[in-house]
C-alpha cells in the first residue's frame, strides 16, 4: 500500500516537476535555424541567407538602440512576413512601409505620379518606348543607383514573382549609366503607375548578401533586426541620398488583434497604427492632447455585382435605389466612406453620380413592373414573392453590409436572404449562383484606373454575371488600355463607371477609410496618403 | 511492456497515414486553392492567366492522389516541402511554432497543476469551509470565462491600469507570463472542479470510513485516496496537455505569440497543404505519445492494470 502510494505521489509530483523544469528552464525560443534548402535559384551573384534567424545588415550594427535620447519611433503593424525580399509576394509593400526600399516613381497623396529614383521620363512617339533619366541615388552602403542595376531588378522581379512576370516582355536596355530605356510591344499608358508599384523597388543585388533578411537598398532606412513573422527595427540610412532623415529609428510591432493595439497605445508603449477599429476610435478622439487621429478614404473598395441573368432591370434599379449607403457607412462608425464610384472622389477618375436612395421610388418601379405587395408585405409577381440571395463573405465589414442591405430591402418589400462562403472567388464568383454577390478588393492599385476597370468590366472579366458590360463599353475600355493623355484616361474611365451605374449592374457601397492614430506629435507616417504600401519617410518625425 | 509500446507505435504509423489522407482530401475538396489565396493576398485582382500559371507552377492542377503520394512520398523521407504561402520550409515553420506552444503549454499546465492540487485536496478536506466557497468560486469563474476576456482584462490591469508587465514583449520571459495566466485560468478552474469531485468521491467511499474508525491517522487516509484519485487526475491531464500542445489561437493572437494554433488558423486559411499536413502530423503524433505515457503511467500507479489490460 505504501510502496503504491509513493508511486503514484511520485508521478504526479514528477509530472509537475517535469513541467515546471520544462517551462522555467527554457531560454526564450530563437527563431529557427536557417534551412537548408531554397524554394527558388537566386540570380544575383551574392549568395543570400534564408530567413529565419534575427539578423541586421552589417552597417546598422552600431546604430542607436531604441533608447535614451534617441528618436525612436514604435508602430504597430497588421501583417508580418517571413521575408524582407521585396521582389516576393507582397513582401515589397511592407519594406516601402518600412522605409527601406523606394520606386522609380511614386503615387502622392493626390494620386499623382511623382519622380522618386527617377528624375523625368519621356515617351516616344509610337507609345512603346520609356525613357527614364534616374536622379544621382545611392543604395545605403553608397554604391550609386545605376540603369543597369534598375534593369536587372526588375528582370529579378520577373523571375520571382508570378504577378510581375510581364516584365519579361519588355526590352529593357540600359544606354548609359543614368539611363533606362523600356520598350514595350504594344503601346503601355500605364507604365508610370506599374513603376510605382512597391514591388518594383531598388536593391543593391551585387551588395546584398541576404535578401530575405537585411536587403540593401536606397530607403531612408536601413534593417536594424528582422524577426520573421514578428518585430522588425530599421534606423536611419546615413547615407540617404534624398535629404536627411529626422528619425533615429523605428520599431515595427506586429499586432493582429484590435484590443492588443489599442491597449498597447493607451499604455504608451507604441506611438501609432492604422486600420483603427471604430471602438478604438472613439476612445481615441475623445482625448485629443494624447492622440491625434487622421481618417482619409482609401481605395480598398466594397461593393456588390446585381446578376443580370436572375433579376429584372427594374428590380436591379429599386436594389440600388434602396441601398443607402451613408446609412452604411454611419453604421461602419466611420471606418468606410460612402461610395459614388470605385475610385475617390478625389481623383480625376472618380467623377461619376449616382441617385440618391429613394425607397419610395423604388416601390413605385416595382409596382410599374407588376410587383404586388402580398399579405406578408413582400412583393410578388405571378404569385411569386420577390426574394433574393445575397452572397458574401465575412470580412471586411461585408457581413455587415449584407444584414444592413437585407434590412433595407426588407423594408421596401424585397425579402432577402444571406448565404456566407469562406472563399468568394471558388464559390458564388465562380459559379454565379447569386442575386446579389457582395465583394471588396483594391480599386486604385497605384494612381491609375485601368487595372480596376479592367478587372470588373470586362466581357470576360469573373463579373460577366452583371451582365455588363455591353459593346459600347468594351470598346471604351479598349480606348482606355491604349490611351496615353491622363485627362482622357480619366474621361474614359469615369464613362465606363457611369456605364455600370446607369445600368445597374454594379453597387458601390464604400471606400475604407484609412484610419491612422499616433501619439501627439508624431507625423508623416503616410496618414494622408491612401495607400497601404507608404509609411515611414524621411520627413517622419516626433516630438 | 516493451511489446505494448512497439504495438502503439505501430498503430501510430496507421494513424498518421489515416489523418494525412484525410486531412489532404478534406481540404482538396474545400473551395478555393493556395494559388488564389497567395495572389490575392492583398486584395488585389489578378487574371486567370496569373493564377493559371500559379497553379501550374504550384503542382495545384495535378490529381488529388498524384499530389497526396508526391507528398507522402517525401514526407517519408522527412522533407514536409515548403509552405505554399511563402516557400519557406515547413519544418522551420513547425519547429519554431511548436517550442513556442510547448513553452506557453508546459508553463500553463505547470502553473494550473501547481495551483489546483492543493487547492482542490484542501477544498475537498474542508467542504463547505471558506476556502471551499473561494475555491469553487474561483473554479466556476476561471471555467465560464473565455480565453479571450480573461487576455483583455490581464492586459487592462497588469499594463494599461498599472504598469506591471509590457504588452509588447516578444518571446521573453515577461512575455510569457500574461498568455501564461491567460491560458492557466480556465484550465485551472477545470482541474480544480474535478480534482475535488475526484477526491470527494473517494473520500466517501467505505475504504476511508473503515480506515477512519481504526483509527487510521488522516495522513495514510489521504495517501490512499490520493493514490485511487490519481488515475482520473492522470486522465483529465493527459486530455489537457494535447489539447494545449495544439495551440491556442486566441491567446497567440492577442499576445504576439507565435505558436502552433495561429500557425495552423493561418495555413487553412491560405490553403497552405503542406503547412497543414505537417500540423496534423504533429498533434496527430503528440496525442497518441502523451496518451501511450499517460498509459505506462497507469500501469505504473496501479500494476493490476498491467495484468488486466486496462492500461499498458
Amino acid at each position: 500500500m505504501k510502496r503504491s502510494m509513493t508511486r503514484s505521489l511520485a508521478v504526479l509530483l514528477a509530472l509537475c516537476m517535469m513541467l515546471a523544469l520544462t517551462a522555467c528552464g527554457q531560454k526564450a525560443p530563437e527563431p529557427a535555424p536557417a534551412a537548408e534548402t531554397q524554394p527558388q535559384t537566386e540570380t544575383a551573384p551574392a549568395a543570400e541567407a534564408q530567413p529565419g534567424t534575427e539578423t541586421a545588415s552589417s552597417e546598422a550594427e552600431t546604430a542607436p538602440t531604441p533608447t535614451g535620447d534617441a528618436k525612436w519611433l514604435k508602430l504597430a503593424e497588421s501583417f508580418a512576413y517571413p521575408s524582407l525580399d521585396a521582389h516576393k509576394d507582397y513582401y515589397g509593400w511592407y519594406t516601402s512601409i518600412y522605409g527601406v526600399t523606394e520606386t522609380l516613381f511614386r503615387v502622392a497623396d493626390d494620386l499623382s505620379i511623382q519622380p522618386l529614383l527617377a528624375k523625368d521620363y519621356a515617351v516616344s512617339e509610337d507609345g512603346k518606348t520609356w525613357t527614364v533619366r534616374l536622379a544621382d541615388a545611392v543604395f545605403s552602403n553608397g554604391t550609386p543607383v545605376t540603369a543597369d542595376m534598375v534593369m536587372r531588378n526588375f528582370l529579378r522581379l520577373a523571375e520571382k514573382n508570378e504577378r510581375f512576370a510581364y516584365l519579361s516582355d519588355f526590352a529593357f536596355a540600359a544606354p548609359d549609366e543614368k539611363t533606362l530605356t523600356i520598350t514595350t510591344p504594344e503601346i503601355y499608358p500605364t507604365m508610370l503607375s506599374d513603376l510605382s508599384a512597391p514591388e518594383l523597388a531598388v536593391m543593391d543585388l551585387d551588395g546584398t548578401t541576404d535578401f530575405d533578411n537585411a536587403p540593401v537598398a536606397t530607403g531612408p532606412f536601413v534593417v536594424k533586426s528582422f524577426t520573421p513573422e514578428g518585430t522588425v527595427e530599421v534606423v536611419k540610412n546615413e547615407a540617404y541620398w534624398n535629404g536627411s532623415v529626422r528619425l533615429d529609428g523605428v520599431t515595427f510591432y506586429y499586432m493582429q488583434d484590435d484590443d492588443s493595439k489599442l491597449m498597447a497605445m493607451q499604455a504608451g508603449e507604441i506611438d501609432g497604427y492604422t486600420s483603427v477599429t471604430a471602438a478604438a476610435k472613439e476612445i481615441f478622439s475623445a482625448d485629443p492632447a494624447t492622440y491625434s487621429l487622421t481618417v482619409i478614404p482609401a481605395t480598398r473598395l466594397q461593393f456588390y455585382v446585381l446578376n443580370k441573368t436572375r433579376l429584372d432591370d427594374s428590380v436591379r434599379k429599386a436594389i440600388n435605389l434602396t441601398t443607402d449607403c451613408e446609412a452604411i457607412a454611419a453604421y461602419l462608425g466611420g471606418t468606410v466612406s460612402a461610395a459614388v464610384g470605385p475610385f475617390s472622389a478625389s481623383a480625376p477618375y472618380g467623377q461619376v453620380t449616382k441617385p440618391a436612395p429613394d425607397p419610395e421610388a423604388a416601390r413605385a418601379l416595382l409596382e410599374a413592373d407588376g410587383y404586388t405587395l402580398n399579405a406578408d408585405g413582400i412583393y410578388e409577381k405571378d404569385g411569386k414573392p420577390l426574394k433574393l440571395n445575397i452572397c458574401y463573405y465575412a470580412a471586411r465589414s461585408l457581413d455587415a453590409i449584407a444584414l444592413l442591405m437585407q434590412e433595407q430591402l426588407g423594408k421596401v418589400g424585397i425579402k432577402a436572404t444571406l448565404t456566407v462562403q469562406e472563399d468568394p472567388d471558388a464559390t458564388y464568383v465562380a459559379t454565379g449562383d447569386y442575386d446579389i454577390a457582395l465583394y471588396c478588393m483594391i480599386a486604385d492599385k497605384a494612381g491609375d484606373p485601368y487595372y480596376c476597370v479592367d478587372a470588373l468590366y470586362r466581357a470576360d472579366s469573373k463579373w460577366a454575371k452583371a451582365g455588363f458590360p455591353d459593346g459600347e463599353s468594351e470598346e471604351l475600355i479598349d480606348r482606355l488600355q491604349y490611351e496615353t493623355d491622363i485627362a482622357e484616361r480619366a474621361a474614359l474611365a469615369n464613362q465606363v463607371v457611369q456605364m455600370s451605374i446607369d445600368e445597374n449592374a454594379f453597387g458601390y457601397v464604400g471606400l475604407f477609410n484609412k484610419t491612422t492614430v499616433t501619439r501627439t506629435g508624431v507625423s508623416g507616417i503616410a496618414e494622408t496618403c491612401p495607400f497601404d504600401f507608404y509609411g515611414v519617410s524621411a520627413e517622419t518625425d516626433m516630438a | 511492456m516493451l511489446k505494448y509500446i512497439g504495438k502503439r507505435m505501430v498503430h501510430l504509423i496507421f494513424i498518421m497515414i489515416a489523418v494525412s489522407f484525410l486531412t489532404f482530401l478534406l481540404m482538396y475538396l474545400s473551395p478555393g486553392d493556395a494559388a488564389a489565396k497567395k495572389l490575392n493576398a492583398q486584395g488585389v485582382a489578378v487574371s486567370e492567366e496569373v493564377l493559371e500559371k500559379t497553379r501550374e507552377s504550384m503542382g495545384l492542377n495535378r490529381p488529388f492522389l498524384v499530389q497526396y503520394g508526391d507528398w507522402a512520398l517525401h514526407a517519408l523521407r522527412g522533407d514536409l516541402g515548403v509552405s505554399y504561402k511563402d516557400g519557406f520550409p515547413v519544418t522551420d515553420k513547425l519547429v519554431r511554432g511548436l517550442r513556442c506552444t510547448a513553452i506557453l503549454a508546459l508553463t500553463s499546465l505547470a502553473l494550473a497543476l501547481l495551483t489546483a492540487l492543493p487547492l482542490s485536496i484542501l477544498s475537498a478536506l474542508h467542504p463547505d469551509s471558506l476556502l471551499d466557497n473561494l475555491t469553487r468560486f474561483f473554479s466556476f469563474v476561471g471555467n465560464s470565462m473565455p480565453n479571450f476576456l480573461i487576455s483583455v482584462l490581464l492586459m487592462y490591469f497588469l499594463c494599461v491600469r498599472t504598469h506591471l508587465l509590457p504588452l509588447v514583449a516578444n518571446e521573453s520571459i515577461k512575455g510569457l507570463i500574461m498568455p501564461c495566466l491567460a491560458l492557466s485560468i480556465p484550465i485551472c478552474g477545470r482541474f480544480i472542479r474535478q480534482f475535488r469531485a475526484e477526491m470527494l468521491e473517494q473520500l466517501g467511499k467505505p475504504y476511508v470510513s473503515g480506515a477512519r474508525l481504526r483509527g487510521v491517522r488522516q495522513r495514510y487516509v489521504l495517501q490512499s485516496v490520493l493514490h485511487n484519485a490519481s488515475i482520473s487526475m492522470l486522465t483529465i491531464i493527459g486530455l489537457s496537455i494535447g489539447t494545449l500542445l495544439g495551440g491556442s489561437v486566441v491567446i497567440e493572437t492577442i499576445f504576439r505569440w507565435p505558436g502552433l494554433g495561429k500557425l495552423a488558423m493561418d495555413a487553412i486559411s491560405n490553403r497552405d497543404y503542406p503547412v497543414i499536413q505537417g500540423f496534423v502530423l504533429i498533434t496527430s503524433t503528440v496525442y497518441v505519445l502523451i496518451n501511450l505515457l499517460i498509459d505506462i503511467a497507469y500501469s505504473w500507479i496501479d500494476p493490476r492494470l498491467r495484468e488486466t489490460g486496462g492500461g499498458a
